[in-house]
C-alpha cells in the first residue's frame, strides 16, 4: 500500500456557506428546557443513541420537545448510570439546524441547496434510481445504511436493497466499527454476539482489557470493571494510551499499534508452556488446537517484546494471571479490531480465551465492546453486504430460499453478495456504480482516506441523503430527505450484550421529516415497486423480522415488544420453537451463550458451539504487520479513536452545546519527548501529513502516549479530520479499514491553519 | 423533608474517569438548572489523566459558613450546607477561599457563590443526586452504608479529614481501604504528592520511533 | 425546617457581645424618637391616630439596629466591616471610589442588574416590590413622623403647601399632577408590589428548585405581609373614594395591623437583607484594593489566585473563629493553598491510602506541582470560565 504521497491539492473546502445555513451550530439548554417549573407532559422511557450499551433512560416531554432527561434506574444494564453524550442527548432534538424539508441541490441557494416539496423530492429520487438502473443495471445503485438505526430499519434497508432495488451494493457503516470481531467471531464460535452479559465481569477475577477505551466509549462499563476489582479480580488493559481506565488497572501492556496478534500468540505461548490450559476443554470442546499451538512456538516472551513493544516482564506476569485465573473475562473493542489484520487480532484473542476454557460459564466469558448505537443488532438482519436477516447468508442457497418464502418472492431474483461499503465508493471512483442513496452514513467524516472519498461522492450520476441534519456527506447529495431523529420513531436495538431492547417514540417528525422506513417505502412506491416495503409501524416490520430471523442463528422469532419491556429486555437467540426435549430459553432469551449442554441450530445438540459438530475452531493467526508502517520519510505511527463528548461523525454530538465546550477540536496528541524532538510546545499548532493528505490541529504534549505514536480522535470534518490521514487498507476478511494505524510524519506548523479563524470549532 | 438519614454519599476519586457526565448531569438539577457545581480537575493532565471530582462534602461545621460575613450559608437539620442564600449572599469570595475542600463556585455577574446542595430537590424525596446517578464510574455514588459495604467489600467509607492542626468531619464519605490503618483522611500530608499514573518506561522500547536518540 | 445551630464561638465575652448591640438599639432608637419630636415641632404636626405605627417604626428600629450591631461583631462581618471602609477611604483612591460608588449604586441597588443575571423574571419580581416598598417608605414615613404635612395655601384655595421639619417646602395646585402623584403615590406603590409579589409567589408554586429548599416562615410569611398591606392600603382608598368610607375604620385598623406587623418581623426574617444587602458595596472596594496589591500565590502550585490582603484577611478571621489550619513547616497556613490544589490534595490523599492495592504510581516530583486544570475547557453553562477569571481564582 505505501507508495509516494499525493502530489494533488488534498485541502478541503471550508464550505462556509453551507456551513452558514445549515450548521453545525451549537444548542444549548434554554426557555422551557432551563425552567425548572415545568411539569412534563410524559416521561418516555427508551434509550441512549449514542453507543452501543444503550444506557435506559426516560426523556421528558413537553408540548412535543425533549425537554430533560431522568434516570431509569430500574433498567438492569445502567441503572440510571449514563454518560455525558446520555443526558445531553434532548439538545439534538428541536434543533436550529433540524432539517424540515426535502433538499434538492442549487448553487444559486443559499448554503447550496433550495427547499423543495417532499412528494417532488420522492419523484425525483425515484426517477433517477430507476434512469439509473435501467441504463447500467440494478447493481449501478448502490447503498450505504447505518448501524445507529433500530433493527427495525436496518431490515427495512436490506430488504428494500434486496428486493426494491436488486442491488447487491448494500453496506452499512458497521463495516467501519464491529465488522472484525463478527467474522472472528464467527470464525472461532460460528456465531457473533457477546458471549456473556456484562454481569459476568463483575465475578471474573482478570480482566483482560484489549485495545478498549472503555472509560471513553463505553463509560458504563467501568462501573462494571470497578466493581469487579473491589471484589478482588485483576485488571489488564492493553493500549498504547493510558487511558483514564489503564491509569490504575493492575498491569498495563503499552502495546505498539498493530501489533496485538503477536501479544497474543505469546500470551499463549507461554500459557502453554507453563501449562496454564484447560486440556479437558481443549478436547471436549474445540478443534485446532495443535495447529495453533505449533504456531506460537516461535512466539517467545523476547520475540513479543520485541515486536510489541511491552517488557517481557509485563507479558509473563499478564500470561501468568491470565492463565492461572479461576474466572475470566476478555474484552475487546475497536483498538484490537481496526486493523488490516483486525480479524486475526481477533481471533488470536480467542484463542487466549479458549485456551484457558474459561467460557461459557457464569464469570467466565469473552465479548467486543460494540461501539454503534445498534452496532450488534445492526450486523445481523441484512444489511450487510453479503447478508440475509436472522444471520444467514445471501451466498448460501438455502437462506436465500427461506428468506426470498418470507418475502414472497424468486429466490433467484436475490441478487447476489455485494461489496463492502468502501469497496462501493471504490466503485462509485470507476464509474461502476452510479448512484447511490445513504442513510445514517457520512462516509465524508467516517471513512479512511477521505479525499478519496470526496472526489468520489462528486462523482456520482445522483446521490441522495437521509438525514436529520445536514450531514458533511449530505453537501455532496443532489437530493436530500428528511429523516427521523431516534426520539422520532420506535422500533428496538440490540446492545452490546445482545440485549434487545425497546425505542419508544416521544416526539413527533416536526415539519415535513418522516421516519426513515417512510422514507425508503415512499422511494420504493415512487418506483413502483412498493412490493413487501408496505408496512405500516416499526411493530409490524418486527413481525416479519421475527419470521425472516426464525431458524437463523440470530433467532429473534420468540421476541415479541411485550416480552422485552417486561423483562427489561431479552437476549437473543431466542426461538419460539425447539425440537423436542430442549429447553426453550428463560423469559430473557438466552442470556448467556455456549453454556456445556445447550442447544442450538447449527450443532443440533452436538455441543454448545455453533458448529456442525459443536465445537469451537481455535484459528491459526500467524502474525503480520500493519499494512503501512513507519519509515524514514514518515517515521511516526498514527493512532484514531474517540473522545467521550463526541459520537462517531459528530453529525449529532458536534450541535450540542455543551457536549462541544467538553472538548471543542481535535488535538493531536503526543509525547513529550517526541514533541521535544519536533521542537513542539503543548498547545502549538501541528502538521501531521501522511502519503494521503495533511492536518494541522494543536498539539497536546501529554506522556500518556508512546512516544512512538500521535493520536487524533475523528469525529471532526473537513481540514480538522483525522481520517484525510488515514489509510484505506483493509482485512481481507472483514474489510474493516486500519483506521488504528497509518504513517504520518508531524512538524510544527508555519501558521495557524486557515481554518482557526473561519470556523467555530465544532466545524 | 429532609435527606433519609439511611442514604449517604460516597466519594472514590480514584474510580474516576473524567468523563464529566457529573458536571453534565448537574446542570439538569432544578436547583441550579444549566449550572454545573461539580469541580472536577485534571490534577496534572500533562502526566496522567488522574481527575478529580469534588462535591460539596457538607462539613458538619462548615468553614465556609462560618467565614460567610453575610451569614448566608446555612446547614438544615438533615447535615446538607445548602448554598447560599440568594438575598443574602455579597459575592466575598471568602467561602470560595475558605472551603478546606475548594468546593464553592463564585458568579461574579450575579453577586452570587452557589455550591452542590446534594440535588436538594431530589435528596429530599429519597432520589440519588444527578451526579451520583449519572457517574458511570460510581466515583460518585449514593446509597446505604450496607450497599456498600456489600459492593466494596475491600473498602471503608470514612468521613474525617485532617488539614493541618484543623480536624474537619463531614456529612459525605470518602472510600479507603477497609484496612487503612486510620480513619481520618489527611490531606495536607499528601499535599505535594505528585499525580497518580503510570509512566512508559524507555526500556518498553525494543525499537526507537525513528531510529533517534530517544 | 429550622437550622441546626451553627458552631458556637466561644462563649466569655458573651455578655459584652450583647450588652454593646442593646445599647446601640437603645441609642438608635432614642435618636429616632428625638427627631420625632424635633421634626413634628413638639408633636404639632403629629398625627395621634398614627401612634402605633410611629412605636411599631421605633421598636423596628430598636430591633435593626441591635441585630445590626450584633451582625456586625461577627469576625468575618468585622472584618469586611472595617477593610470595606479602609478600602473606600483609601487615600489616594476616594475620588475613583466616590465615582464607583454612584456606578454601584446604580447598578446594583437602583438598576438590580446582578438580580436579572441570576434571573430575568426574578429580577423583574424584585425590582417591583423594591420600588413599591421604597415609594410606598418614601411617602409614609415623614408624613407618620409628623417631618412632612400639607395644608392648602391661606388665601389661594387651588394652591397646598407641603411643610417639611415645621418649614413651608413648596407649593402646587391641588389638581396638578404633583398632587395627584402625592395624594396617590401609595396606590401605585400598591400596584407595584401586588405584582412583585404574585410573580414571587407564582415561581415560588411552580418551581421544583424552590420548592425543594423554601420554608414558610422565610420565604412565604413576607409576602404575605407586603400583599396584606398593599391589600388593605387600597381598600383603605377604595372605602373613602368610591364606597362613602365604609367600614373604614376596620379597614384602617386591619391596615395598622398589618403594617405595624410588617415592621416587628423586619429585623428577624428575610427583610433584613435590605440593612444587609450595602455591605455588597464594601465587598467591591474591597476586590479592587485586593487587585491592585500584592497576589496571594499558591504554596502548591505557585499560582496566584486571590490577593494577600485577603488571604491574611482570612487566617486572621478563621483564627478568631477558633479554626486552626495552620500547618506546621513551610506552607505555614492552610489558606495559601489555592482551591484547585486543595481538591487534588484530597485525591492525592484518597490514592495514598490505596497504593499498593490499586495500579499506578506516584510519577516523578516536580515542584512547584503544576496547577491542576478544570477539565471542561468551554463549560459555557456553569460558572466557570469568565468568572473564575474575575474572581481571579483559578
Ligand atoms: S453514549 Fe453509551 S454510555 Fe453514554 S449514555 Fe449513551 S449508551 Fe450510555
Ligand atoms: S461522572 Fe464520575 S467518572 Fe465521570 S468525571 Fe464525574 S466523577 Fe468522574
Ligand atoms: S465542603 Fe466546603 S462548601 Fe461544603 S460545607 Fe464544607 S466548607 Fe462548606
Amino acid at each position: 500500500m505505501n507508495g509516494p504521497a499525493r502530489t494533488t491539492d488534498t485541502t478541503p473546502p471550508l464550505d462556509r456557506e453551507t456551513i452558514g445555513a445549515f450548521g453545525p451550530h451549537l444548542a444549548y439548554a434554554k426557555d422551557g428546557r432551563l425552567d425548572t417549573g415545568i411539569e412534563p407532559d410524559k416521561y418516555v422511557k427508551t434509550h441512549c443513541c449514542f453507543c452501543g450499551q444503550q444506557c435506559g433512560m426516560q426523556l421528558k416531554v413537553k408540548d412535543n420537545v425533549v425537554i430533560g432527561v431522568e434516570p431509569w434506574y430500574e433498567f438492569p444494564f445502567n441503572k440510571g448510570m449514563m454518560c455525558p453524550k446520555g443526558i445531553k442527548r434532548y439538545l439534538q432534538q428541536a434543533h436550529p439546524d433540524r432539517l424540515l424539508h426535502a433538499y434538492a441541490k442549487d448553487a444559486g441557494a443559499t448554503g447550496g441547496f433550495r427547499a423543495m416539496a417532499y412528494d417532488a423530492a420522492i419523484r425525483q429520487t425515484a426517477e433517477a434510481i430507476d434512469r439509473i438502473q435501467s441504463t447500467h443495471g440494478n447493481d449501478a445503485f448502490a447503498v450505504l445504511s447505518g448501524a445507529s438505526l433500530t433493527t427495525e430499519k436496518t431490515y427495512v434497508m436490506g430488504k428494500f436493497a434486496h428486493m426494491c432495488l436488486r442491488t447487491a451494493h448494500i453496506d452499512y457503516n458497521g463495516r467501519l466499527c464491529m465488522v472484525s470481531a463478527a467474522a472472528g467471531n464467527k470464525k472461532a464460535f460460528g456465531i457473533d454476539r457477546a458471549a456473556n452479559p456484562w454481569e459476568d465481569i463483575l465475578g471474573a477475577g482478570v480482566i483482560l482489557v484489549s485495545g478498549a477505551n472503555i472509560a471513553e466509549c463505553a463509560p458504563i462499563t467501568t462501573n462494571y470493571v470497578w466493581q469487579a476489582r473491589e471484589q478482588g479480580a485483576k485488571v489488564i488493559v492493553v493500549d498504547p494510551r493510558i487511558t483514564p481506565i489503564a491509569r490504575t488497572c493492575d498491569l498495563f501492556l503499552p502495546v505498539k499499534p498493530g501489533r496485538d496478534t503477536a501479544l497474543f500468540n505469546g500470551i499463549l505461548h507461554l500459557m502453554i508452556e507453563h501449562d496454564w490450559i484447560d486440556h479437558a476443554f481443549l478436547e471436549q470442546h474445540t478443534v485446532g488446537f495443535e495447529a495453533v499451538a505449533a504456531s506460537v512456538r516461535e512466539w517467545t516472551p523476547q520475540r513479543t517484546a520485541e515486536v510489541t513493544g511491552i517488557a517481557v516482564k509485563s507479558i509473563q506476569q499478564a500470561a501468568e494471571w491470565w492463565g492461572t485465573a479461576e474466572t475470566s473475562f476478555l474484552c475487546h473493542a475497536r483498538g484490537l479490531e481496526h486493523h488490516s489484520n483486525g480479524v486475526k487480532n481477533v481471533m488470536s484473542a480467542i484463542n487466549i480465551v479458549l485456551a484457558s476454557g474459561r467460557i461459557g460459564r457464569p464469570n467466565c466469558g469473552y465479548a467486543t465492546i460494540t461501539g454503534q448505537g445498534n452496532g450488534q443488532g445492526g450486523r445481523e438482519h441484512g444489511q450487510k453486504c453479503d447478508q440475509l436477516p436472522g444471520g444467514r447468508d445471501l451466498a448460501n442457497p438455502e437462506h436465500r430460499e427461506y428468506v426470498a418464502g418470507v418475502w414472497g418472492m424468486d429466490p433467484a431474483a436475490l441478487p447476489q453478495p455485494g461489496v463492502d461499503a468502501y469497496e462501493i465508493i471504490r466503485k462509485i471512483d470507476t464509474g461502476e456504480i452510479k448512484g447511490l442513496l445513504s442513510l445514517c452514513f457520512n462516509p465524508v467524516v467516517s471513512l479512511p482516506d477521505s479525499h478519496f472519498v470526496r472526489q468520489a461522492l462528486e462523482k456520482l450520476d445522483f446521490y441522495v441523503v437521509i438525514d436529520f441534519f445536514l450531514s458533511e456527506s449530505a453537501r455532496y447529495a443532489h437530493i436530500v430527505l428528511p429523516g427521523s431523529l431516534h426520539e422520532e420513531d420506535e422500533g428496538t436495538v440490540t446492545q452490546t450484550e445482545g440485549r434487545v431492547v425497546r425505542i419508544n417514540k416521544a416526539v413527533e417528525c416536526p415539519g415535513e421529516a418522516r421516519p426513515d422506513w417512510q422514507i425508503i417505502q415512499d422511494i420504493a412506491k415512487a418506483l413502483g415497486r412498493e412490493q413487501g416495503l408496505t408496512f405500516e409501524s416499526p411493530r409490524e416490520m418486527f413481525e416479519e423480522l421475527r419470521v425472516a430471523s426464525k431458524g437463523g442463528i440470530a433467532d429473534y422469532s420468540g421476541i415479541s415488544y411485550e416480552r422485552i419491556e417486561e423483562h427489561y429486555g431479552v437476549f437473543w437467540p431466542c426461538p419460539s420453537d425447539v425440537p423436542d426435549g430442549v429447553p426453550l430459553p428463560g423469559p430473557q432469551g438466552t442470556v448467556r451463550l455456549f453454556e456445556p449442554g445447550s442447544w442450538n441450530p447449527v450443532a443440533r445438540g452436538a455441543g454448545p458451539f455453533y458448529f456442525p459438530d459443536g465445537k469451537a475452531r481455535l484459528n491459526v493467526t500467524p502474525y503480520v504487520g500493519p499494512a503501512e508502517d513507519v519509515d524514514e520519510e514518515f517515521p511516526i505511527i498514527l493512532t484514531t479513536g474517540r473522545v467521550v463528548s463526541q459520537f462517531l461523525s459528530g453529525n449529532q454530538t458536534r450541535r450540542i452545546g455543551p457536549l462541544v465546550d467538553h472538548c471543542p477540536e481535535p488535538r493531536i496528541e503526543m509525547h513529550p519527548r517526541l514533541a521535544a524532538r519536533l521542537g513542539i510546545a503543548d498547545g502549538d499548532w501541528a502538521t501531521a501529513e501522511s502519503r494521503r493528505g495533511h492536518c494541522t490541529l494543536r498539539a497536546s504534549v501529554v506522556t500518556t502516549i508512546r512516544p512512538d505514536t500521535v493520536f487524533i480522535p475523528y469525529h471532526w470534518p473537513g481540514r480538522k479530520s483525522a481520517n484525510q490521514l488515514t489509510i484505506a487498507a483493509q482485512d481481507p476478511i472483514s474489510k474493516i479499514p486500519e483506521y488504528k494505524v497509518c504513517a504520518v510524519r508531524v512538524r510544527k506548523a508555519d501558521a495557524p491553519p486557515e481554518y482557526a479563524a473561519a470556523l467555530e470549532p465544532q466545524q | 423533608m429532609p435527606v433519609p438519614d439511611a442514604l449517604e454519599f460516597f466519594i472514590d476519586p480514584g474510580r474516576c474517569i473524567g468523563c464529566q457526565a457529573c458536571i453534565q448531569a448537574c446542570t439538569e438539577c432544578d436547583t441550579h438548572k444549566g449550572q454545573s457545581m461539580i469541580q472536577l480537575d485534571y490534577v496534572d493532565r500533562a502526566h496522567s489523566t488522574q481527575t478529580v471530582p469534588v462535591v460539596c462534602l457538607h462539613c458538619d461545621s462548615p468553614t465556609c459558613a462560618e467565614v460567610c460575613p453575610a451569614d448566608a450559608i446555612k446547614r438544615t437539620e438533615d447535615g446538607i450546607v445548602q448554598t447560599a442564600r440568594k438575598p443574602r449572599c455579597i459575592a466575598c469570595n471568602n467561602c470560595v477561599l475558605a472551603c478546606p475542600f475548594g468546593v464553592p463556585k463564585m458568579q461574579t455577574k450575579m453577586n452570587l457563590m452557589m455550591k452542590c446542595d446534594m440535588c436538594y430537590d431530589r435528596t429530599s424525596v429519597g432520589l440519588k443526586p444527578w451526579c451520583a446517578s449519572a457517574c458511570p464510574s460510581q466515583a460518585l455514588a449514593f446509597g446505604t452504608r450496607e450497599e456498600m459495604a456489600r459492593l466494596r467489600p475491600h473498602a471503608k467509607p470514612v468521613n474525617t479529614f485532617q488539614f493541618g492542626r484543623q480536624t474537619i468531619r463531614t456529612k459525605v464519605n470518602i472510600m479507603v481501604p477497609r484496612d487503612a490503618p486510620t480513619d481520618i483522611v489527611d490531606v495536607t500530608a499528601s499535599m505535594h504528592e505528585p499525580t497518580i499514573g503510570r509512566e512508559i518506561l524507555d526500556d518498553v522500547f525494543m525499537e526507537r520511533p525513528d531510529g533517534g536518540d530517544a | 425546617m429550622p437550622e441546626a445551630a451553627l458552631r458556637e464561638p466561644s462563649r466569655s465575652s458573651t455578655r459584652r457581645q450583647v450588652i454593646a448591640p442593646v445599647a446601640w438599639g437603645a441609642g438608635a432608637t432614642l435618636v429616632l424618637s428625638v427627631l420625632i419630636l424635633v421634626g413634628s415641632r413638639n408633636l404639632a404636626h403629629f398625627d395621634a391616630a398614627l401612634v402605633g405605627y410611629t412605636f411599631s417604626v421605633l421598636f423596628a428600629t430598636f430591633g435593626l439596629t441591635y441585630r445590626y450591631a450584633m451582625w456586625l461583631q461577627r469576625p468575618p462581618t468585622a472584618m469586611y466591616w472595617r477593610r470595606g471602609w479602609q478600602a473606600f477611604l483609601r487615600p489616594g483612591w476616594r475620588r475613583r471610589n466616590a465615582g464607583m460608588w454612584f456606578r454601584r449604586v446604580a447598578e446594583d441597588v437602583v438598576a438590580n442588574r446582578f438580580i436579572f443575571a441570576r434571573n430575568r423574571l426574578r429580577g423583574l419580581t424584585h425590582m417591583l416590590i423594591m420600588w413599591g416598598c421604597l415609594i410606598a417608605v418614601a411617602i409614609t414615613f415623614p408624613l407618620v413622623f409628623g417631618w412632612l404635612h400639607f395644608r392648602p395655601v391661606p388665601g389661594d384655595l387651588s394652591l397646598y403647601e407641603a411643610v417639611a421639619f415645621g418649614f413651608p417646602a413648596f407649593r402646587f395646585p391641588h389638581d396638578s399632577a404633583i398632587a395627584f402623584f402625592l395624594f396617590h403615590g401609595l396606590v401605585w406603590a400598591s400596584f407595584l408590589v401586588i405584582a412583585g409579589v404574585m410573580l414571587a409567589v407564582r415561581r415560588r408554586m411552580r418551581d421544583e428548585g424552590a420548592a425543594a429548599v423554601q420554608r414558610f416562615a422565610e420565604d412565604f410569611m413576607p409576602l404575605i405581609l407586603l400583599f396584606a398591606v398593599s391589600l388593605t392600603g387600597l381598600m383603605l382608598t377604595a372605602s373613602y373614594t368610591w364606597m362613602g368610607g365604609y367600614a373604614y375604620t376596620f379597614i384602617a385598623i386591619l391596615h395598622a395591623i398589618t403594617v405595624i406587623g410588617t415592621f416587628l418581623w423586619l429585623p428577624f426574617g428575610k427583610f433584613f437583607h435590605i440593612f444587609q444587602r450595602p455591605a455588597q458595596l464594601g465587598v467591591g472596594f474591597y476586590k479592587d484594593a485586593g487587585r491592585a496589591q500584592a497576589l496571594a500565590h499558591c504554596r502548591r502550585c505557585g499560582h496566584a489566585f486571590s490577593s494577600r490582603m485577603h488571604i491574611e484577611d482570612l487566617i486572621e478571621v478563621e483564627h478568631q473563629l477558633g479554626f486552626t489550619y495552620e500547618i506546621p513547616g513551610d506552607d505555614g497556613h492552610y489558606q495559601w493553598i489555592c482551591p484547585r490544589c486543595r481538591r487534588a490534595s484530597l485525591a492525592m490523599a484518597q490514592g495514598a491510602l490505596w497504593r499498593g492495592r490499586r495500579g499506578g504510581t506516584p510519577l516523578p516530583d516536580t515542584r512547584p506541582l503544576p496547577m491542576p486544570v478544570h477539565v471542561n475547557p468551554g463549560l459555557r453553562q456553569g460558572p466557570l470560565g469568565v468568572e473564575d477569571a474575575d474572581n481571579f481564582y483559578p
